[in-house]
């Protein structure tokens, strides 16, 4: 609700609720401002915020690692250099993006994706390939420089503006999702969440290790599949759409874990759902600025938020809580 | 009438390096097996082998009539708990959670405990005397309780067969002594079958209905009367002991 109060336009309280019942507001403005752009911005705060926490926590229990967040797997990387490609190559190839906003619009959302799957298959090949998992990790991190390194190559080549359109998608925006795209990455992230919270038992016993998880009749290897995919399923889906969102995906499981003080995935799932939403909510309440009309960029405001939480965590609890 | 398990020319090694070969043993009714060798001679690897947690080099193992192979991760997980000298991942959890994933193959996917699930895990602490720390988290135990705390999660498992590999590493000589008369009971009053690793002669000796004996790349199956009486095991372990001691 304050996400949808605070904003470069005032509107008051009364009339929002006014607004979200349904009801006339006193200006048709605030009706518009509202409804089709704090609200979707709202739901698609929401949206991050719950599917990167999930997706973190996922990627750390996989990994074993406290540092892992959706993003360690090269995912945004493979999104990054799908988008790159899509703004700055079409550029060199002399053709405008500003012809058509819807082309532009979808165009790079299609391209994330395409480019945050290419990176999943290769780690599907590479998982089918090594038994090791932190090989996969490391080959993870390896294929995100690849991609980095090609995104370099084409900064240096590209133009002024498509220069600037790539720089601002990196930022991540929560308001360029429009209404019925809001639908779609609604019913994605949602898959992702209930399949994220069906394999919590898998991965409760995935933390006693490899061994003892197939000893109690766990396919450790379909195990590693299904949190692969549904890392690239909630990540890949709100980098497309949203950019991509630092280090709520990392910071959210460790809070989680140290009010819940267990790692069953049961309770830290949905934990960290809520938590990730709140995170999310409030990092975009101060990008907005109140009573400003400017507005950050998200990520940056995720990091200047999240960093000194982390610091204040590990030094009142002189650690940060067991992984496992 | 079946057999409990039965071994035939298995090979068993890691990645090409073939540690033990034509292995055929035979296991026809409950019984507390000993697995005795030096160090390095592949009682871990047979044990990771039997429990299929490495493949067979070549060879077959049976449980009942049924071939390794064809047995499901789920299906192996109802026949037969496993406790590895390697100590389990996790930290930051309570003794009884711990016990409980033993019940992890009978749960459904929510891994809600019924009736039969939680008397096993009660029945399983009370066995190892460990429900008095039931509620304490198993990183404050000592290696020693550990031990106990595996081997309770494998009986709450509640298989027919057990396989542990030196679970008695951490203990003191009476707590052993304790834990092998657990496992002998386990096979009288359980019908379990039971295969432990273990570098305790005397009680491997006393305890056990059966000895397998791994010595230069071979296994050998018989009873502890048997070895003692040709002079095997001072073959294996006495000789060392006059060169040192």
């Amino acid at each position: 609700m304050a996400d949808l109060a605070l904003g470069s336009v005032h509107i008051p309280l009364t009339s929002i609720i006014d607004i979200l019942l349904g009801n006339e507001a006193e200006k048709e403005s605030w009706n518009i401002i509202l409804l089709s752009s704090r609200l979707p911005r709202a739901i698609a705060a929401i949206l991050a915020g719950s599917a990167l926490a999930v997706s973190g926590l996922q990627m750390q229990t996989l990994f074993r690692n406290p540092l892992a967040g959706p993003y360690i797997l090269g995912i945004s990387s493979g999104a990054g250099l799908g988008v790159a490609i899509f703004i700055m190559g079409f550029s060199v190839l002399g053709i405008s993006l500003s012809s058509s906003v819807w082309f532009a619009n979808y165009g790079i959302v299609i391209s994330a994706i395409l480019g945050a799957i290419l990176v999943l298959l290769l780690l599907m090949a590479a998982i089918a390939k090594l038994k090791d998992i932190m090989t996969v990790l490391i080959l993870g991190i390896m294929i995100g420089s690849i991609a980095t390194a090609f995104i370099s190559i084409l900064e240096y080549f590209s133009q002024e503006d498509s220069l600037k359109s790539f720089v601002l998608w990196t930022m991540g925006d929560l308001s360029s999702v429009a209404p019925d795209s809001l639908k779609m990455l609604f019913f994605i992230v949602m898959i992702g969440l209930v399949a994220a919270f069906a394999i919590s038992k898998q991965l409760n016993a995935y933390l006693l290790g490899e061994d003892y998880a197939q000893s109690l009749g766990t396919n450790v290897n379909v195990t590693r599949y299904l949190v692969i995919l549904v890392t690239a399923l909630l990540a890949g889906s709100i980098t497309a759409f949203c950019g991509p969102i630092g280090f709520v995906g990392i910071i959210t499981p460790h809070i989680a874990r140290m009010f819940l003080k267990s790692a069953n995935h049961f309770y830290l799932v949905p934990l960290c759902v809520l938590l990730g939403i709140n995170i999310m909510l409030l990092a975009d309440i101060i990008a907005q600025l109140p009573g400003s009309d400017k507005t950050f960029p998200i990520n940056a405001v995720t990091s200047l938020i999240g960093i000194p939480f982390i610091f204040w965590i590990i030094f009142k609890n002189k650690k940060i809580a067991a992984l496992n | 009438m079946k057999n409990i398990l039965s071994i035939s020319s298995l090979s068993i090694g890691y990645d090409k390096n073939n540690v033990l070969s034509n292995i055929n043993v035979v296991v026809d009714r409950p019984k507390l097996i000993t697995l005795i060798g030096r160090n390095g001679q592949g009682k871990s690897t047979l044990l990771k082998t039997l429990t299929g947690l490495i493949p067979a080099m070549d060879g077959e193992i049976f449980f009942g009539e049924k071939i390794n192979k064809d047995l499901s991760h789920k299906e192996k997980s109802k026949l037969f708990s496993v406790v590895l000298t390697s100590p389990p991942a996790i930290n930051n959890i309570t003794v009884k959670d711990f016990v409980a994933y033993g019940r992890y193959p009978y749960t459904n996917w929510l891994a809600v405990k019924k009736e039969e699930d939680n008397w096993q895990i009660n029945q399983a602490m009370e066995l190892c005397g460990i429900t008095n720390f039931a509620a304490t988290n198993i990183a404050n135990l000592s290696d020693g309780e550990r031990q106990k705390v595996a081997l309770a999660r494998a009986i709450a498992q509640n298989t027919p067969i057990i396989f542990l590999d030196e679970p008695t590493s951490h203990l003191d000589l009476v707590n052993q002594s304790e834990l092998f008369d657990l496992l002998h009971q386990l096979v009288e009053k359980q019908a379990k079958t039971i295969i432990i690793s273990s570098h305790q002669l005397n009680l491997a000796l006393n305890y056990a209905d059966e000895i397998w004996l791994i010595n230069n790349g071979e296994l050998e199956a018989s009873t502890p009367d048997f070895f003692i009486k040709s002079g095997k095991i001072e073959a294996l372990f006495g000789g060392l002991k006059l060169k040192y001691f």
